[in-house]
């Protein structure tokens, strides 16, 4: 399993890295640069993801009147929550996904620069021998400005840039959300993320914070480059969720005052809901 | 009951699994115990007694009982812990002379350490710059101790300062780390260097007396010495054969991947491993490939060559003995893995310590595990005493 995942992950993005950092004679760049490469290549995951984020929170409050309506009757809600479109993997599988890639470019950062015997080897073992010249790149100069890519910053400059970062990363990307329990979820991990990772920097090498910081920027970017197309994304999912939920009051009885009828059936907001993610996507 | 959980509890649940395992993997590099090895373990031998230098210990096992006579440190001092150690200890008088290694993410600790031979208690420690990640060689007076700062130093124990530690002799610099012993010889030094470099030093004053540019690629390997030429290897590509007296070309060679092993020399042949996993055996005088065998991972340890035999270890986790002349070999010099005289796989772990032949023994070390040594009988293959002992009322495996 190890060897798949080295062979289709690591090694490419190891060599990719080694060669960008035969171009221009600089680890920072070729950590920068690689990293814009593989966030442009999971974009769509990202997108996906975001997009998924809205729909979620606009469907929170047909969600909730569903699970008053089906309270005692489990197996329902899920089919019900299963019509409306609701797939609590929709939010996280993207990220997930991403997680191989991300340990695959931590795990190339730190082979490439080699800080100890092991890494050192194991870069021997997967340096493309098709691609000539790339040993002689070997060790590369882990030198940039007052720092050792290859150790821990002494200053907790880049652990601070890490905390930093990802706080207003994971802020900005958060889907908004009108229920006070997301809204502190939210809020926990918009704190805990940061906290996190800047203790793990405390003893990482310099090299990967650097790669965490850029790949922060560019997400908050990203964001703010797709925040249009994911307003209007926002907008479309926000009218159906206001239909539906008046479908859902009709589907269950009011003791009070009966709701008016309505044509509009929930498979049909699981559609828009759909139509309107790949809107989001184009 | 099949319970199905609200949809936000179950993005909350999804939510909470996400951040426990980063969580978990940030508690688990924080706080656990003893990290993995970095770098390469070490082992000498010296009369009964084995010199192990392995991850945070150095050790000292008595062969004839298998028993551990002390391990350095006895204990970690939580607040300031030494190590990692890697490289082969050396024997210097009463001491046992080792260097502070490179370990996970970038740490390292830079120093010589002499430990009391008869008690493992630290005697003095040199403070240098980076790593030494291969350990020292002395000729008796100095200890000539490569560091991953490009510096070879020469220390003089003899002549310490107030704080216990030797003063520097001489030193010399290189472009590079310096991640290979050197080979001592005829009042030389041979030092391989990551800068492409193998130099010729003056061991009485550090002075360069030639230097032989490999053209591409770092050097990581202590130099084998025979009739008057050097043998080695580099990262790139290449074997090399080079005249000790001037550092000119005798030949070159070349191999499949990094060869990251000292070279051993045969009456007739030179032997080396690389990386990739695969053993070559060169002609001494023309540089021709006579054969080569292929394990299934990297060669790290120095092939050792005793009793008729060629004996392998590699990260695949099996100790091979070859024929030296490679029989067994097809039209294209490939020597078959069932041909080998013997093959043992040793506990399933990795092995990337130079065997040592102790009587009628290999001494194997595994890079990880309980066992810090095996015995093999050097013949057979047949696994012998283990070091540390099996617990009582255990099989051996």
């Amino acid at each position: 399993m190890g060897n798949i995942f080295d062979f289709l992950v690591v090694n490419p993005m190891t060599n990719i890295m080694l060669l960008i950092y035969g171009l221009f004679n600089n680890y920072v760049i070729a950590i920068v640069l690689l990293t814009v490469l593989i966030r442009l290549l999971t974009l769509p995951l990202n997108l996906k993801q975001m997009v998924s984020s809205i729909k979620m929170a606009a469907l929170q409050p047909q969600m909730k009147a569903l699970q008053e309506k089906y309270k005692n009757d489990p197996q329902t809600l899920s089919a019900e929550m299963r019509k409306l479109g609701f797939n609590p993997l929709s939010g996280c599988l993207p990220t997930l996904i991403q997680f191989p890639i991300l340990i695959g470019l931590y795990n190339a950062i730190m082979r490439t620069m080699a800080v100890n015997p092991f890494s050192l080897l194991e870069l021997g073992k997967h340096v493309y021998s098709f691609l000539p010249g790339l040993s002689s790149l070997v060790p590369i100069n882990s030198q940039f400005l007052l720092w050792d890519l290859g150790q821990p910053d002494p200053f907790f400059v880049v652990p601070i840039l890490v905390v930093a970062t990802t706080y207003f990363s994971t802020k900005f990307t958060m889907a908004p959300t009108t229920d006070p329990q997301m809204k502190q979820t939210n809020q926990m991990m918009s704190w805990m993320m940061p906290i996190m990772f800047g203790f793990f920097m405390l003893s990482a090498p310099v090299g990967l914070g650097i790669y965490w910081v850029i790949s922060n920027l560019i997400g908050i970017g990203q964001y703010y480059l797709l925040k249009p197309r994911l307003d209007s994304a926002r907008a479309l999912h926000a009218a159906p969720a206001a239909t539906t939920m008046t479908a859902v009051a009709v589907a269950s009885p009011a003791p009070k005052a009966p709701p008016p009828k309505s044509k509009v059936k929930p498979k049909s907001t699981a559609k828009i809901a759909k139509s309107g993610a790949e809107s989001g996507k184009k | 009951m099949k319970t199905i959980s609200s949809p936000r509890a179950g993005e909350r649940a999804a939510i909470s699994k996400l951040a426990a395992i980063i969580g978990s993997i940030l508690l688990l590099t924080a706080c656990a115990g003893e990290p993995p090895p970095s770098a390469f373990p070490g082992m000498s031998v010296y009369g009964d007694f084995a010199y192990l230098a392995n991850n945070f210990h150095l050790s000292k096992w008595d062969l004839k009982s298998g028993a551990q006579v002390w391990q350095f440190p006895a204990t970690q001092d939580t607040a300031t812990p030494i190590g990692p150690f890697s490289g082969t200890p050396a024997k210097y008088g009463d001491w046992i002379i080792i260097g502070g290694s490179a370990g996970l993410n970038g740490g390292y600790d830079r120093h010589v350490y002499a430990v009391s031979d008869a008690t493992g208690a630290e005697v003095w420690r040199f403070t240098g710059v980076r790593e030494f990640v291969d350990g020292v060689v002395t000729d008796g007076k100095l200890i000539f101790a490569p560091s991953g700062d490009g510096v070879l130093y020469a220390l003089d124990p003899s002549n310490r300062d107030t704080n216990g530690e030797p003063r520097v002799a001489w030193k010399f610099q290189t472009g590079n780390r310096l991640w290979s012993r050197p080979l001592l010889a005829d009042g030389r030094l041979y030092q391989a260097s990551f800068d492409h470099t193998l130099y010729a030093i003056d061991a009485a004053t550090g002075q360069e007396i030639w230097r032989f540019d490999t053209p591409n690629a770092p050097v990581a390997v202590q130099p084998a010495l025979r009739n008057g030429v050097l043998y080695f290897a580099s990262f790139d590509g290449y074997a090399y054969a080079v005249n000790a007296a001037d550092g000119t070309l005798k030949w070159k060679s070349p191999v499949d991947g990094w060869v990251w092993t000292d070279p051993s020399v045969g009456d007739t042949l030179l032997y080396m491993g690389d990386v990739r996993g695969r053993v070559y055996a060169f002609d001494l005088q023309s540089g021709e490939r006579k054969w080569h065998f292929d394990a299934l991972d990297s060669i790290k340890a120095h092939p050792v060559l005793a009793n008729d035999l060629l004996y392998i270890v590699s990260m695949d986790t099996f100790v091979y003995a070859l024929d030296p002349l490679g029989a067994g070999r097809d039209s294209n010099g490939k020597v078959d893995r069932n041909a080998a005289k013997w093959r043992n796989e040793t506990l399933g772990r990795r092995l990337m310590t130079t065997p040592v032949i102790y009587g009628d023994n290999l001494l194997v070390p595994p890079l990880d595990g309980e066992v810090k040594i095996w015995s093999l009988n050097a013949k057979t293959g047949e696994r012998g005493i283990r070091m540390p002992a099996a617990p009582t009322g255990t099989t051996m495996p």
